[in-house]
């Protein structure tokens, strides 16, 4: 091989590289500068988990184990409690419920299948994905943290709608 | 060896026992018959009809649970018809049965729940709504949910058969038909076995509620802590939490089946975790001050010199040793070789309610295990109340009557429930029980002894015709006797000696390990514990207590633990003894440590670690072989609970060659091998028993009364006080307003006085 046809075919590859470079650069930006503009997560994203209340406020979740059951990662620590009140003093839909309801996000692995073992829907993944902290133990999220009427959402994201509802590798720019 | 039968299952050809159930063969050759209301032993329902099965010449399918093999029988267990009849009768339970499993206690561990999946329908056709029931408790021990039923029946028939209360239950007709109590509130022993053969959420444990599901707990087998019988039972433990307490025969096939008793299944577990458990070791270093927190390092020198130094000044003889029939055999042996070994006194005993050594000393018969009294065919109690002190042996003798025939005779001064399950009741005058014995070791003073105990002459000799013309097996039990009594009853099997006989012997001690720290050597010691306690402070300087002194020991001697120079106690709580205490040493709980209990049929059973010690408690032997250490004496033993049982098996003849390994499978214990004595004249003591009877009162009235449910099994004592529930039934259980959904104890405050009333007329350490 000799120099000469060495130059060609390395200035071959070059115009080849930035032609890609080149068309680019007049397209839209994919970039997302975040956090100063939110991130739009899709509808179906496992995020920090909800715990739901129904209509009245009441906790949906009865403390029956089956996610902590279902958790491959055993992350979840619930204490179960009995409430013997009528509905309309009690915290939870039924007179038992979960007294404790701990998730360790140092263990989590938003695999979902907790919301999935769920039969009462009461846990489901919210879209809060900003979890770092600057202890471990904070990583530990209590009912407070976690339940829809108490967890604060980040304004760092917005939900992609139906019309939209596309992830951006496949959207046609 | 019964008559054999060909029974064709599936094609498959066997042979087995005429007359055997049709499950149960089906069942052991591994032909799967589902069942909800089957339940061994008990009397036969065929309610569910889930056990169909088709059997040729017959014209329907048949339940399999009512059905003996005959030769020649040809069964199929599977087929289309009898998945489509199995599938419409589980259609037909689930009908009325809500599907709440999310909030069931029972969920995951649920009979209906697993037959369900394997016979259940994906969609469930009726749409017509439910017969809705609200939840509701039936004792503060037992929460019922009725709509969750399905009318097997297990728990009245249990309530009836096993327990003799026919407490539950079931009321109304057709679709409304509920199990419930007699003024729907239970007023029974609270043994809470209803709740244990509930095969669906409907009769549940009210003082677990809601606290945890059976897949997170992790079960260890071990032995009940509180009366004779040692029950074998599952603590199902959370992290370091005891959670509860049960003897499902999933997780635990012991001696007594799926049988617990109030305190086995409610009282077993709340004191282990309990807020009120010793913390730390504490040191009392001037007389009459305050317990002050150490170390343990602190605490053993502490024990160790001041040990020394009283040893050295009085004597070893100085000093007692005290071990307790609650502690395990490996506690009480460490203590025994602690007092002969290192302390070197003659000063040991243990803080047990009476002595059975002269019993065994002159043991003319093996003892009698659980099985042997069911099926036994001439029982004869004498003293005792078995049904509320020791209920795995009431209820033995109650289904040996009810459901094998035995003869029962019952030698009692007061008129206790088993009595009318007796053949012969000898209604004799309070505290002459022992006449009885006299008159049936020797025939001169039969009516001598029926004079004093107020009876008639021919109900003796009833009872010694009864054990003179006896076949097959005649099981003595007995309550609390005197020295001489306790050997002539050891030695009856030779006066009433035939070859168409057997004898068996089953004393009815009050704690759990009551025989093993005879075993072990404790009990015969050269004082007993009160006469320890008057000696305190002139023969005796220093005491070293493992448990408590028993509020019969303490009892007009409250003083006499103030005159010692040095007491040492290793205790759970804080009790009367450790009020005086110099040096209190936390202890682990037998859900807490390794070892072994033996029980009244002399069984050695194992207890194991289900969680680690709480706080900075450690268990006794270790507490008593690092005391030993620092006073410079080693035992010459590795320090675990196997090496201390391997070092008992090879210096306790009855244990011989026992080793951890063998007592592993709970459902086949292990009976020690005790001594039986050859033939002794026993003439000295009947002189003896003569003597004391013949002071006994001839005019006393006879108690007429029959002692209400519950007078000893609700006593509150230093552990069954820990859960609220029996401050509630020692109350005398009042049917609160509300028996709705909300626990008997939220709504009822108990009087304080009462209660603290109770607390005192309770034994201590019950």
């Amino acid at each position: 091989m000799s120099i000469i046809s060495d130059i060609v075919e390395s200035t071959k590859a070059i115009i080849k590289g930035m032609s890609v470079t080149f068309s680019k650069i007049p397209k839209e930006k994919w970039t997302v500068q975040y956090p100063d503009e939110p991130v739009t997560v899709q509808p179906r994203y496992r995020g920090q988990h909800l715990l739901h209340v129904d209509e009245n406020g009441k906790e949906k979740c009865v403390a029956c184990f089956l996610c902590a059951a279902a958790c491959p990662s055993d992350c979840i620590y619930i204490v179960a409690a009995d409430d013997p009140r009528p509905y309309e003093e009690r915290i939870g839909v039924d007179n038992r419920y979960a007294a404790v309801y701990n998730i360790d996000y140092g263990r989590c692995i938003f695999c979902g299948f907790c919301v999935e073992a769920c039969p009462k829907d009461a846990i489901t993944h919210g879209y809060n994905f900003e979890l770092s902290v600057y202890n471990r133990a904070d990583l530990l999220k209590t009912k407070d943290d976690l339940l829809i009427t108490k967890q604060k959402q980040s304004p760092n994201y917005r939900v992609a709608w139906a019309d939209e509802d596309v992830d951006s590798e496949y959207k046609v720019v | 060896m019964a008559e054999l039968v060909k029974v064709t299952i599936n094609g498959e050809v066997y042979e087995v026992e005429k007359g055997r159930l049709l499950i149960d063969v089906c069942r052991e050759k591994g032909h799967a018959v589902p069942s909800f209301c089957y339940y061994a032993d008990l009397a036969l329902q065929a309610s569910c009809r889930m056990c169909l099965v088709r059997i040729e010449k017959m014209p329907k399918l048949q339940t399999s649970c009512t059905v003996t093999v005959t030769d020649g029988m040809v069964v199929t267990t599977e087929s289309e018809e009898i998945e489509k009849a199995r599938r419409g009768m589980l259609e037909f339970l689930l009908a009325n049965h809500p599907l709440d499993c999310p909030v069931c206690d029972r969920g995951g561990e649920c009979e209906l729940q697993e037959l369900t999946f394997d016979w259940g329908n994906l969609e469930e056709r009726f749409i017509e709504p439910k017969n809705y029931q609200p939840e509701r408790y039936l004792s503060p021990m037992v929460a019922n949910d009725p709509q969750r039923c399905i009318l097997c029946k297990r728990c009245t028939r249990v309530c009836d058969e096993w327990m003799g209360e026919e407490a539950i239950e079931a009321g109304g007709r057709g679709v409304a038909t509920i199990i419930s109590a007699y003024g729907d509130w239970l007023n029974c022993s609270q043994c809470g076995n209803c709740i244990e053969v509930c095969p669906t959420g409907t009769l549940l444990d009210a003082t677990y509620r809601h606290q945890a599901r059976p897949w997170e707990l992790v079960r260890t087998v071990s032995t009940c802590t509180f009366c004779s019988d040692g029950c074998q039972l599952a603590l199902g433990a959370r992290g370091e939490e005891v959670l509860r307490t049960v003897a499902r025969d999933r997780y635990v096939n012991g001696i007594n089946g799926e049988f617990l008793c109030v305190k086995g299944r409610f009282a077993s577990h709340p004191f282990v975790n309990h807020e009120a458990r010793l913390r730390t070791p504490m040191i009392r270093y001037r007389k009459g001050g305050k317990l002050v927190p150490a170390t343990w390092d602190q605490a053993i020198e502490f024990v160790a010199q001041r040990l020394s130094a009283i040893k050295e000044e009085h004597g070893p003889q100085a000093i007692g040793i005290v071990g307790s029939p609650r502690l395990t055999n490996e506690a009480n042996y460490t203590l025994l070789r602690f007092a002969r070994d290192v302390i070197g006194t003659e000063h040991y005993t243990a803080t047990d309610a009476f002595s059975l050594v002269p019993f065994f000393e002159n043991m003319g018969a093996p003892l009698a295990t659980h099985r042997d009294i069911r099926y036994a065919q001439t029982i004869l109690l004498i003293g005792g109340e078995p049904e509320e002190l020791q209920p795995l042996t009431g209820k033995q003798i109650r289904q040996a009557v009810r459901n094998g025939g035995a003869r029962f005779i019952l030698i009692n001064s007061v008129p206790i429930r088993l009595k009318k399950n007796a053949a012969q009741f000898v209604h004799v005058r309070p505290g002459t029980e022992e006449a009885a014995l006299l008159a049936l070791a020797d025939a001169d003073s039969v009516e001598f002894a029926a004079r004093k105990m107020g009876v008639e002459t021919s109900e003796i000799e009833q009872v010694r015709r009864a054990l003179s013309e006896a076949q097959g097996t005649v099981v003595i039990a007995f309550g609390e006797l005197s020295p001489a009594a306790q050997k002539i009853v050891a030695q009856l099997p030779y006066i009433y000696a035939d070859d168409r006989r057997r004898f068996l012997f089953h004393p009815l001690p009050l704690f759990n390990n009551s025989v093993g720290v005879h075993d072990m050597g404790l009990m015969s010691g050269a004082m007993t514990a009160t006469e320890m306690l008057d000696a305190a402070g002139k023969g005796v300087r220093a005491l070293y207590v493992a448990g408590s002194f028993l509020q019969q020991h303490l009892k007009g001697r409250e003083e006499a633990l103030s005159k010692l120079d040095l007491l040492v106690v290793q205790e759970l709580f804080e009790t009367a003894t450790t009020e005086y205490a110099d040096v209190v040493l936390p202890a682990a709980s037998f859900a807490e440590v390794d070892g072994t209990f033996t029980n009244n049929a002399g069984q050695v059973q194992r207890v194991r670690q289900a969680i680690p010690p709480v706080h900075l408690s450690k268990p006794d032997w270790l507490i008593v072989a690092s005391v030993a250490e620092a006073m410079g004496a080693r035992f010459g033993i590795e320090l675990s609970a196997s090496a201390i049982f391997r070092d008992i098996a090879a210096n306790v003849p009855a244990y011989q060659g026992l080793r951890y390994p063998l007592l592993k499978d709970e459902s086949r214990p292990v009976q020690v091998k005790h001594e039986i004595a050859q033939r002794r004249d026993i003439s000295g003591e009947i002189e003896t028993l003569r003597a004391t009877i013949a002071q006994a009162d001839e005019t006393a009235a006879k108690i007429t009364e029959t002692p209400p449910v519950g007078h000893e099994l609700f006593k509150l004592g230093t552990l069954t006080e820990k859960l609220p529930q029996f401050h509630y039934l020692a109350a005398g259980n009042p049917k609160p307003e509300n028996t709705l959904a909300s626990s008997p104890l939220v709504q009822l405050t108990i009087d304080a006085a009462l209660r603290r009333q109770r607390q005192e007329m309770a034994l201590a350490g019950d």
